[in-house]
């Protein structure tokens, strides 16, 4: 159940989405470096294929 | 033939992409449109850092295009049994070459240097194959009328298996080797003679 005030609601609707953004920000992050560790730490190292 | 409602629901389409193309009628949230160039922007970071990598270190995807008779392998001179496996030439250059075919590699295991320019020269005696070693980036196709040159180094020594990884017939499941990686200074370069590393074919 709600324990919030419309003027609470309306409040929390029109701020910005920190939890979005957060969570955004810690799956971009994770999957860039998990595609560098793959790239540079394991693609890379095994030789070039010409 | 009557025509009129297959012309109408085209033109009902057109009239509807018209409509589309007009200003912005389709709402996209902008959490999503930020989203998209987050993902445009990761994609667009990978692409750059592979291309980049690829001209700074001049690396090309295999091209080389050679054909060869695939049943008459055992006569070319390249290809015969005695010149198959690892060869040194006069300038340190070191190749290797094995014939892929009923079910089977020819030779089955060979013996190379870690940290080496390594050529490798696949054939096949029949049908289609394929070559996969889990753990290097070893992996193409030999088509059967072609030679598969590949160029590499394996850095790590070790004992890489050799997979067929084309679907071949009914023994496709035992087409295997191995390909052995030693360091550089222990490895011996095997005894040539005059007549190996001859190419009789275009």
């Amino acid at each position: 159940m709600s324990q919030l005030s419309e003027e609470e609601r309306q409040k929390i609707i029109n701020s910005s989405p920190i939890g979005t953004w957060a969570l955004m920000l810690t799956v971009s992050l994770g999957m860039v470096a998990a595609w560098l560790f793959l790239y540079y730490g394991v693609f890379l190292p095994r030789g070039a294929i010409d | 033939m009557n025509t009129d409602p297959l012309k109408k629901k085209w033109a009902n389409a057109i009239q509807t992409i018209a409509d589309l193309s007009k200003g912005d009628p389709i709402h996209v949230d902008p959490l999503e449109k930020r989203w998209a160039y987050v993902i445009l922007a990761i994609a667009s970071l990978f692409v750059a850092i592979i291309m980049i990598d690829a001209l700074v270190h001049d690396i090309n995807p295999p091209s080389h295009v050679e054909t060869i008779d695939s049943a008459r392998l055992h006569l070319s001179k390249e290809f015969a049994e005695d010149n198959l496996g690892v060869q040194v030439d006069g300038n340190g250059n070191v190749t290797v070459r094995i014939v892929a075919g009923r079910y089977g590699f020819y030779p089955k295991q060979v013996t190379v240097p870690s940290g080496t320019p390594l050529k490798f020269r696949w054939v096949s005696m029949d049908v289609l194959h394929g070559i996969h070693l889990p753990m290097t980036n070893m992996n193409t196709m030999i088509l059967p009328g072609y030679v598969a040159e590949l160029k590499t180094d394996f850095p790590k020594p070790g004992n890489y298996p050799l997979l067929c990884n084309e679907y071949c017939g009914m023994g496709h499941d035992h087409m295997w080797g191995s390909i052995t990686v030693v360091a550089k200074e222990h490895w011996t370069a095997p005894v040539t003679t005059a007549s190996k590393g001859d190419s009789d074919h275009e």
